[in-house]
């Protein structure tokens, strides 16, 4: 199990109010900045959920 | 820190301190008017954003009071006209207790050292060594060759040698001195002297009967607002000189599931929210020491497995008169 993200409630880490905590969040390295845009690296998520509970978009869930 | 302040028959004022909140959630759950909101405080706990932990919607509060009261951390506070309600009679009052009795304290400084909020002063006065030791020492400086072995090897760093470009042309000529309130004549320096010019006497063993015992004096006292009372310094006291009373009684526990586990290192949100240092992650799982839990609720919250549950079965909350204070009081008694 990995997480998704909704494209169209995910700032994109410029429109979003935090900068983009979920890839501030994500201690596994499984959610980086590319492209001024969130990529999920689904082999390192450890299904934490720290990222969908704090997404201040509620933009995170599972996969 | 926010401030909701209205003027009717009576002068009402609500403050949040920041400073004191640890995040619990506690005036959230109790709020009648559904006010407050708690925060992000995996990520504020982490420094990851700077957010206040409880914000306010002053539209819909009604300043009750209500979360001030149950606040057991002095975050929250409601002034009625100019007076707190902690010192009013008909409001509900906290009877926890964090004190050090000064009598008892032999300032060793564990709790100071310990306390995971830095909610104790801590100040201490030892006496001067040379009043606990005797002996004389001579340096004969005729045969000193400033080798700089005593001073390098002095373990209570009382020899100094100093080159003073104003007397001496060659920087091999040096004046040696000895701080005697620093030398405890242990004789380092006469042993390693490659020139015997040093001499040592210790007489601390055979004088003993003269050494006074040392008086240690300080203060140490608590912040009642920065204690969470979760009795690491009561806890650590080799003396028994602090008291704390927790604000609730109860278990906290985790309970995994087929489907749902602790992360453990990989998320450690439970640690990280803990204001009582009380959670450590053993073999990958989050363990909560019982002892220094002080049941604030905190980690409940954080947690994003949602797998950790709090069962208070008593506070200290006491003088809760009315009844509709109580039914919304009493929430924090119920199980999550």
């Amino acid at each position: 199990m990995v997480v998704k993200i909704d494209q169209d409630l995910c700032g994109h880490i410029d429109n979003c109010p935090m900068n983009g905590l979920c890839v501030k969040i994500c201690e596994q390295g499984a959610l980086i900045e590319e492209d001024n845009d969130v990529k999920i690296i689904s082999e390192k998520c450890d299904d934490c959920n720290l990222c969908i509970q704090n997404c201040p978009n509620q933009a995170i869930s599972k996969a | 820190m926010f401030k909701v302040e209205r003027k009717g028959e009576e002068f009402r004022i609500l403050t949040h301190n920041n400073e004191y909140c640890i995040g619990c959630g506690i005036c959230v759950k109790v709020c009648p008017s559904k006010s407050l909101r708690l925060g992000p405080i995996v990520p504020i706990a982490r420094g990851l954003i700077d957010m206040e932990l409880v914000s306010i919607n002053e539209a819909t509060c009604v300043l009750c009071g209500l979360c001030a009261a149950a606040c057991p951390f002095n975050s929250l506070s409601l002034i009625i006209n100019g007076e707190s309600i902690t010192k009013l009679s008909n409001y509900p009052k906290w009877d926890i207790l964090s004190i050090i009795n000064e009598e008892k304290c032999i300032y060793c400084k564990r709790c100071y050292i310990a306390c995971p909020r830095e909610a104790i002063i801590f100040e201490r006065y030892l006496p001067n060594s040379k009043d606990l030791v005797r002996g004389q020492i001579f340096i004969d400086e005729d045969n000193c060759i400033y080798c700089r072995m005593c001073e390098e090897m002095c373990p209570s760093q009382a020899i100094f040698l100093k080159y003073d470009n104003e007397y001496f042309q060659s920087k091999l000529d040096n004046t040696i001195s000895v701080n005697r309130d620093k030398c405890i004549y242990c004789g380092v320096c006469k042993r390693i002297c490659p020139e015997g010019a040093i001499k040592v006497i210790c007489s601390t063993c055979t004088e003993s009967d003269e050494i006074k015992d040392p008086i240690i004096e300080g203060k140490a006292y608590i912040i009642d607002n920065n204690c969470v009372n979760c009795t690491w310094c009561m806890n650590v006291c080799p003396v028994d000189a602090i008291d704390i009373v927790k604000p609730f009684k109860g278990i906290i526990e985790m309970i995994e599931t087929e489907e749902v586990k602790c992360k453990g290192d990989a998320c450690h949100a439970c640690k990280d929210v803990c204001p009582c240092n009380a959670v450590e992650i053993i073999d990958n799982k989050a363990f909560t020491d019982p002892e220094f839990c002080n049941l604030c609720g905190a980690c409940i919250n954080a947690c994003p497995q949602h797998i950790r549950y709090l069962n208070r079965k008593s506070m200290q909350l006491k003088n809760i008169e009315s009844l509709s204070w109580k039914e919304y009081l009493n929430k924090l008694l119920e199980k999550n």
